[in-house]
């Protein structure tokens, strides 16, 4: 057998422990409980004021109007997620914002709420319309933030794949049983495993709060929107899990990896939106990382869903290989 | 089995512990601080939900605010404890503190959600759930992932 051969076998043991190592080494447990803090904390913030809403309308009238409160949600929501999909800048939003200022209709007088006219989603586009309207939008406007936020926070999981072992030399002891093919392509599966478990746990509670607390969408609707939305997020975080290794194997210190891995992802971004106010071009620094189209895996296209899916293990497939070319011939 | 070898998700998990008792009891003097004075706060000039807000914490009552702060200062000895416990490897100070630790932080949450009024975040919501996330963790791994770990 070839050394450099990978053996499914040894990928599928050395996967399956270090998903499950995951917890009892640490990296593991931080990231369950910032992730599921994170998830479940902007859950929170995002249906706390339709519940709210809702206390108020059956105070108010006895009984509650899913109609009414999913069209509250449609108005809120709109502006925010024509700015999160890059479709309007700030400025027309400010602008559309100002010129909506109108006096309050019957419904508004009794109940607070604004019932948004028909002509106000004239202007919006499919993608907006998709999201808002015929998808739940309140589990839309949390998918989106997820999307944006867990690459923030996969790092906490993924920063230690070989490092650690790098530092201590114990690999040594590791590459008398398996090549280091196997333990480089084995943790790094065992880590998207785990983070797959937890974007499952998170959206999972999400849902079924969703679905028997507040009652505004249909128990289907809210079930594929959920298995659509945990897929986009699962699929999301396997490139910054294969940054994550690559970084992993050029460093041997864990702590070293940790800045790094999170330099490199927020630094992609940050550098992006800034250096794009100066030069123009620099926006094209997203291109990198995934950032800039990965709102994608929430179009209504199917191809340009599953071309942004696509996209992104391509994305991982080259940082995972340039990982490996580097942990391959480096001094362990 | 693993006496002076303690696993990195052992010490995070003692970490969190000390974490956590530091801010409940910050909290705790907030809450106390917040009873003391609630009732020196005039509300004739507030907005109609801030108005109901305060006047349920008004009308809460003392045994409701005595009930919940008792428990809160059980849990957060009992995370302290744990923590050292979780460090020291220690079976009794470790899983049977941190277990009693896990099944009174569960009781206290629901307890909690279903006495405090529903205008200053009572009832089952997501901050219940939030609430419930680091007990149940700390019940499954110090009975299933730890639970050799703490022997001594």
């Amino acid at each position: 057998m070839n050394l450099r051969t990978p053996t499914i076998d040894h990928i599928r043991l050395i996967s399956l422990y270090w998903s499950r190592y995951a917890v009892r080494s640490g990296s593991g447990l931080v990231y369950l409980l910032i992730a599921l803090v994170f998830g479940l904390f902007v859950a929170y913030i995002l249906i706390t004021p339709v519940e709210q809403l809702i206390a108020r309308q059956e105070r108010e009238l006895g009984q509650m109007n899913p109609e009414v409160i999913r069209n509250t949600i449609v108005d809120i929501g709109q502006p925010i997620i024509q700015w999160v999909l890059g479709q309007k800048s700030l400025k027309e939003i400010m602008q559309q914002a100002a010129a909506r200022q109108r006096p309050p209709t019957n419904d508004s007088d009794k109940t607070g709420i604004t019932v948004p006219p028909q002509q106000n989603d004239a202007g919006l586009d499919p993608w907006t319309r998709f999201l808002l309207e015929r998808r739940p939008a309140l589990l839309s406007a949390i998918f989106l933030v997820l999307l944006f936020g867990m690459p923030f926070i996969i790092s906490f999981l993924a920063y230690n794949q070989v490092s650690g072992d790098i530092q201590s030399h114990g690999l040594r002891y590791l590459l008398l049983r398996t090549e280091r093919s196997n333990i480089y392509f084995g943790r790094f599966l065992g880590t998207v495993i785990f983070s797959t478990a937890v974007m499952a746990i998170i959206v999972a509670t999400i849902v079924f709060y969703l679905g028997i607390k507040t009652r505004i969408y249909p128990a289907p609707a809210l079930a594929g929107w959920a298995v659509h939305g945990f897929l986009a997020l699962a699929i999301l975080m396997v490139p910054y899990i294969a940054v994550c290794s690559l970084i992993s194997a050029l460093v041997d210190s864990p702590f070293l990896s940790l800045i790094l891995a999170k330099v490199v992802i927020a630094g992609v971004l940050v550098a992006a939106i800034l250096g794009s106010v100066a030069w123009r071009p620099a926006k094209y620094l997203l291109y990198t990382l995934p950032w800039a189209w990965q709102c994608n895996l929430l179009h209504p296209a199917p191809a340009r869903c599953l071309g942004a899916a696509l996209a992104c293990l391509l994305y991982a497939a080259v940082f995972l290989m340039l990982g490996y070319y580097c942990f391959e011939r480096r001094d362990l | 089995m693993t006496e002076g070898k303690r696993p990195g998700g052992l010490t995070a998990l003692a970490v969190i512990n000390f974490v956590f008792s530091g801010w409940g009891f910050i909290g705790l003097l907030s809450l106390v601080a917040f009873f003391a004075f609630i009732g020196k706060i005039p509300t004739e000039n507030m907005q109609e939900t801030q108005k109901e807000q305060f006047e349920a914490f008004q009308n809460a009552g003392l045994p409701v605010f005595i009930f919940i702060f008792a428990l809160s200062i059980i849990t957060n000895v009992l995370l302290l404890v744990s923590g050292i416990g979780y460090l020291k490897q220690k079976k009794f100070l470790g899983r049977m503190v941190g277990n009693t630790y896990a099944v009174i932080a569960i009781v206290s949450a629901i307890v909690s959600a279903m006495m405090w009024p529903r205008e200053v975040g009572g009832s089952f919501n997501l901050a219940t759930i939030l609430g419930l996330i680091y007990p149940i963790v700390t019940l499954i791994l110090v009975n299933t992932t730890f639970r050799e770990d703490l022997t001594n």
